[in-house]
């Protein structure tokens, strides 16, 4: 360093910066684990995770419906408005007529993303399971299958696809330029849209809370002014803890609710 | 919120299919020809038709 500039420049240097590597950005890398039981490749946390959603699913439902009264205690209320939930708002408001028998599907799918996705934000877990691509895409298979069974069940292969390509009232040229559309919206758009946005909140909003925590911890180990600064950023970290908190509630609402949409889509007798 | 949600998604798959299916269509053509000539009109037509479809659907009532 030059000697005319030392003064103003070592004051500078010990506010802003040190001779520690600079922040290394969390990524991708960030979602890999490794497997707890070495050589046993499925033992790693976000697939342990999913084996515990579905353990603490079953036991929260078990034990808050086991006796179920008339005036039902603090449990089985809780139990009971996320089933009615899932019932009325969704299955009975959007499929319609027929929409009992989807009633247990809708259900698991909401409990299973919500439970997954709470997972993000509570201590010591947080993992929010489905920021793995692998199980929104196969959720969405699931609901995939559903909704063109039923579509192909109810109308017949044909009558569905032509339904589906051909909307009545259209000058016959265009079905040249729309039908090839409205097939890939059915069966390329939708799943992998269900899919991808899941997925895609999910990985954002997880890796935005490790980037607020992990800045936090660098800056508070830094000079002093960057600890001051790691105050705000531990302050977002919590706001965004909070946010992620409505955002995957809101997320496993929307999957079941498309769910529900595609297969009233598929029951609807016209489209 | 339901219907909005709904028209929300199909309106952006609409959109998304549009560009993909032409424009991916142009694209192939413009592979098939090594000419760089087919992938822009096929984006717009995909868009165009895409919009066409979103007001069929929900812009006509």
């Amino acid at each position: 360093m030059p000697a005319s500039i030392s003064k103003k420049g070592l004051a500078l240097s010990f506010l802003l910066s040190d001779n520690r590597p600079g922040f290394v950005s969390p990524g991708a890398s960030d979602f890999v684990y490794k497997p707890i039981i070495n050589g046993i490749e499925f033992t790693t946390k976000p697939i342990l995770l999913i084996f515990f959603s579905v353990f603490l699913i079953s036991a929260f439902f078990i034990f808050s419906s086991r006796r179920a009264l008339v005036v039902p205690t603090k449990l089985q209320f809780a139990g009971e408005s996320i089933y009615s939930f899932v019932r009325n708002d969704i299955g009975k408001d959007v499929i319609g007529h027929d929409f009992q028998k989807f009633v247990p599907f809708l259900f698991a799918i909401f409990t299973f993303v919500l439970t997954n996705n709470l997972f993000g934000i509570i201590p010591l877990i947080q993992f929010p399971t489905m920021s793995h691509i692998g199980f929104p895409v196969a959720l969405t298979l699931f609901v995939y299958f559903v909704f063109h069974t039923v579509a192909i069940k109810k109308h017949g292969l044909l009558k569905y696809l032509k339904d589906m390509m051909f909307m009545p009232g259209i000058p016959k040229v265009m079905y040249i330029i729309l039908a090839p559309l409205e097939f890939a919206t059915y069966f390329l758009i939708r799943p992998l849209t269900l899919a991808m946005r899941l997925f895609g909140n999910m990985f954002a909003g997880h890796l935005l809370l490790i980037l607020f925590t992990l800045g936090g911890e660098y800056m508070l180990h830094n000079v002093l002014l960057l600890k001051f600064m790691s105050v705000f950023s531990f302050g977002f970290a919590i706001g965004f803890t909070f946010f992620e908190f409505f955002v995957q509630c809101l997320q496993a609402y929307i999957f079941t609710l498309l769910s529900a949409l595609y297969i009233a889509g598929a029951l609807a007798d016209e489209h | 919120m339901k219907n909005e949600e709904n028209a929300f998604w199909s309106i952006f798959g609409y959109l998304l299919s549009g560009l993909l299916f032409w424009g991916g269509a142009g694209w192939l053509l413009d592979k098939w020809t090594g000419k760089n000539f087919f992938i822009l009109p096929g984006l717009l037509i995909g868009i165009g038709v895409a919009f066409y479809l979103v007001w069929l659907r929900f812009g006509k009532e």
